[in-house]
């Protein structure tokens, strides 16, 4: 999908917010639209996905099958969960069984289940742009359109986004995704459009600079012999801490089969945990004390192909301090796994 | 699309602000059948007459129950066109009903009676009139009712001006010795026509105007959305 010399504004004699903007992004692609609060990302995003119609210029070969998840999803409406998300299927064309199984599939997938027969205007924040989420992946989309997609999830479901991400650039889709919250470290391997002062502009892409943080739970016994595989590697381990609380088992899409460890498998799968402040090279590893059955959790930096080279933040205060809590249902540990940090440094 | 249809008639269903319209188109059909028996097809033009803003008003508030949002998630969906075209579907649906509703209230109350008199037309006939001229009113209150939508005016204020002249207009300038007739619907001209015998010609004229306005109001509801999404 092309945008070819698109300007846009919302009103005659209004000021530009888009001016001369040439993009494209393909199929297996996904572009982080990054920019200050009100330079037109949202704008950007609805151009792409067909809500707003280019002043001049034009958006061509648009996939016929676009998902859009607006900012905040329209909770006002006097459905419930399950009869808003089945009806959308339809609207999206699919026959009466299709959109049930893709409705009980999603509900399941993004942990509606309880929600099914609630009305939307009795749910929460983040439950609603759950629906918002579904909603857009009824029918595989050929181009996704997530506009702040983290906003009001739960650290769970934080991590189902790069997952969903994953899936629709698989299936041959592209996405494009916007973020002011350093989210965006969770897409590895995105190209970042950065808007500002009308215009857009593509950052080249950080390549093997660029980190990522992964944590790993492993049993206890086989501590040493991770860390020293992963050094051998040429992994750069952080720290070892006991697993508090544990998120939902999760692998982002680009992250190869988690062989640096091969112990890996054996107990949950953290997501990634972007840890806080300068690391020293070869940074220290210790000991967590007692551990749990599940085993300690291991944070190790450069375990993924492709960096992001967007902000990590603070880990749980081992390495970079304490850091503001999200929402979430666990323990700290829980939500220190899913926040979004400052720099990484090697 | 009929899927899109379906959801925006249950939004206007559930949500009871289609209880407003209702409400007001019974107390007119009240009003109207209240003083006296009137043969169906002079009843039913004048019932006409009374609906439009009725009609139009409805065809409005289901427009506005959707959320900008929600709305546009259907644009994105079905694109621009089909979603435009469900939204005024469902208006014209829900309309029906309501023109249903007036064909049925007269008999109910007692307010239209059988031929009485060598020249009255057949009760057949005269429903078959009632049904047209309904007809004839419904695509152009759904234009109205659409330009007064808060997609296109944004604001309630808007909305509601855009409605009250419309209506008044279609009142006003469809009076006999009007200088631009035919800038207002048929209504009062179709009106006038029934308490007489209208010929067959009269009968396409008038629907050929109707479409003619109703087309002209929705392109320009069409139009309007094409910068609104």
């Amino acid at each position: 999908m092309r945008l070819e010399g698109v300007w846009l504004r919302y009103q005659r004699r209004a000021p530009w917010v888009l001016r001369e903007t040439d993009v494209r992004i393909g199929p297996g692609e996904v572009a982080v639209v990054l920019g200050r609060n009100g330079v037109g990302k949202s704008t950007l995003l609805q151009l792409a996905a067909g809500v707003l119609r280019p002043t001049r210029g034009r958006v061509v070969d648009r996939p016929g099958v676009v998902g859009w998840v607006p900012e905040r999803f329209p909770a006002d409406q006097p459905f419930t969960v399950g009869a808003y998300l089945t009806a959308m299927g339809r609207v999206a064309g699919l026959s009466g069984p299709e959109a049930d199984r893709a409705v009980r599939h999603w509900i399941d997938r993004l942990g509606l289940i309880r929600f099914h027969g609630v009305r939307l205007p009795q749910l929460s924040k983040g439950t609603a742009q759950k629906v918002g989420l579904a909603q857009a992946l009824l029918r595989p989309p050929g181009l996704l359109v997530l506009d702040e997609p983290w906003e009001g999830f739960d650290a769970t479901a934080r991590e189902l986004v790069p997952e969903v991400v994953g899936e629709v650039l698989a299936g041959g889709g592209a996405v494009l995704v916007s973020d002011h919250r350093g989210e965006t470290v969770r897409l590895p391997g995105a190209r970042h459009w950065t808007v500002a002062d009308g215009t857009v502009a593509e950052e080249a892409p950080a390549g093997d600079a660029a980190v990522a943080v992964v944590e790993l739970a492993i049993p206890a016994a086989g501590v040493a012999a991770a860390v020293a595989r992963l050094r051998a590697a040429g992994h750069h381990v952080l720290r070892v801490r006991e697993p508090a609380a544990l998120p939902s088992t999760t692998r982002p899409a680009s992250v190869p089969p988690a062989d640096a460890v091969p112990t890996a498998d054996a107990a949950p799968t953290a997501g990634s945990v972007p840890p806080g402040g300068p690391v020293p090279p070869g940074g220290p590893v210790s000991s967590a004390g007692p551990v749990s059955s599940a085993g300690p959790v291991l944070g190790s930096e450069g375990g993924l192909e492709r960096g992001s080279g967007a902000p990590a933040d603070a880990g749980n205060g081992e390495l970079g301090g304490p850091t503001p809590s999200s929402p979430a249902r666990g323990a700290p540990a829980e939500r220190d796994l899913t926040r979004p940090a400052p720099e990484v440094t090697r | 699309m009929i899927a899109l249809v379906r959801l925006r008639l249950a939004g206007f269903v559930r949500t009871g602000v289609a209880l407003a319209p209702v409400l007001a188109g019974l107390l007119a059909l009240g009003v109207l059948y209240g003083g006296g028996r009137a043969q169906p097809a002079e009843a039913y033009a004048v019932s006409a007459v009374v609906l439009f803003p009725v009609l139009a008003w409805q065809t409005k508030i289901l427009l506005d129950v959707e959320p900008d949002v929600q709305r546009r998630l259907a644009q994105v969906v079905l694109g621009p066109a089909r979603e435009r075209a469900a939204g005024l579907l469902a208006a014209a649906v829900a309309g029906f009903g309501t023109v249903v509703v007036a064909l049925i209230f007269p008999w109910l109350v007692g307010g239209v009676t059988g031929p009485t008199g060598p020249g009255d037309r057949a009760v057949v006939v005269g429903v078959a009139l009632g049904v047209w001229v309904h007809l004839l009113a419904l695509p152009g209150a759904v234009g109205l009712g659409a330009l007064a939508s808060r997609a296109i005016t944004r604001s309630a204020g808007y909305g509601v001006a855009v409605l009250a002249v419309g209506v008044v207009g279609a009142l006003v300038l469809g009076l006999s010795g009007s200088a631009v007739p035919w800038l207002a619907p048929p209504l009062m001209p179709a009106a006038r026509a029934l308490t007489g015998h209208p010929g067959p010609t009269t009968g396409v004229l008038l629907t050929a105007w109707a479409a003619a306005w109703a087309t002209a109001a929705l392109a320009g509801y069409a139009w309007g959305r094409r910068t609104r999404p």
